[in-house]
């Protein structure tokens, strides 16, 4: 019962992290694609989203470990 | 010629920002070395070395990661992923070692420490975000 917690908890954080991760990557490519020139800003913001997005998962990964 | 430079310039913004980062992480582990060489606390620090090296190669990779996937979409070649299940992983290897050497590593000290680069990267875009 412990292994089927630890893998609900890390499949829906990484669920949301791959749905969110993929909103903004694919924003950022649109971006980068239309204005090459504006490349630096929109790196660093998707950097900052990404980084937040993740904090999440990790957490999860972490619970599920320690659930386990 | 503007279209170079304008471009240079976003760059440097990007690079800047990864430098800063950089130089806090290296200062909160310089830090936490203090701790637990001269503190009686020496399970929390160790915890806390443990997560926060952790969290500064996440971040390292992060940023190298995003900077190779962003020239890859610049080139037009085909982009190589993100890196998350490797962030997972290492993640998953400080709580590893931390459940394997639990009398000498504190558990929560290693999350508190895993949170750490997530810290500097909201508090470096909240510090610097008028600045550029």
């Amino acid at each position: 019962m412990t292994a089927l917690a630890a893998a609900i908890a890390v499949g829906l954080g990484a669920l949301g992290a791959g749905i969110g991760n993929g909103l903004i990557v694919s924003k950022t490519v649109e971006g980068i694609a239309r204005q090459p020139e504006l490349r630096g800003q929109l790196q660093t913001t998707m950097f900052i989203g990404i980084g937040l997005v993740e904090a999440m998962p990790i957490i999860a990964v972490v619970i599920a470990l320690m659930v386990m | 010629m503007l279209e170079t430079w304008g471009e240079a310039e976003n760059m440097s913004q990007y690079e800047n920002m990864v430098k800063r980062q950089r130089k806090w992480m290296l200062y909160l582990l310089s830090i936490l070395v203090l701790g637990a060489a001269l503190t009686p606390y020496k399970h929390i620090f160790f915890g806390l070395l443990l997560g926060s090296t952790v969290s500064f190669y996440n971040l390292y990779l992060l940023q190298r990661k995003i900077d190779d996937f962003s020239e890859a979409v610049v080139k037009q070649t085909r982009p190589k992923g993100l890196g998350m299940i490797s962030r997972f992983a290492a993640a998953a290897l400080a709580v590893i070692l931390a459940i394997r050497f639990k009398e000498h590593v504190d558990m929560i000290a290693v999350i508190i420490g895993l949170m750490t680069s997530y810290l500097v990267i909201m508090l470096d875009f909240i510090f610097y975000r008028s600045k550029e």
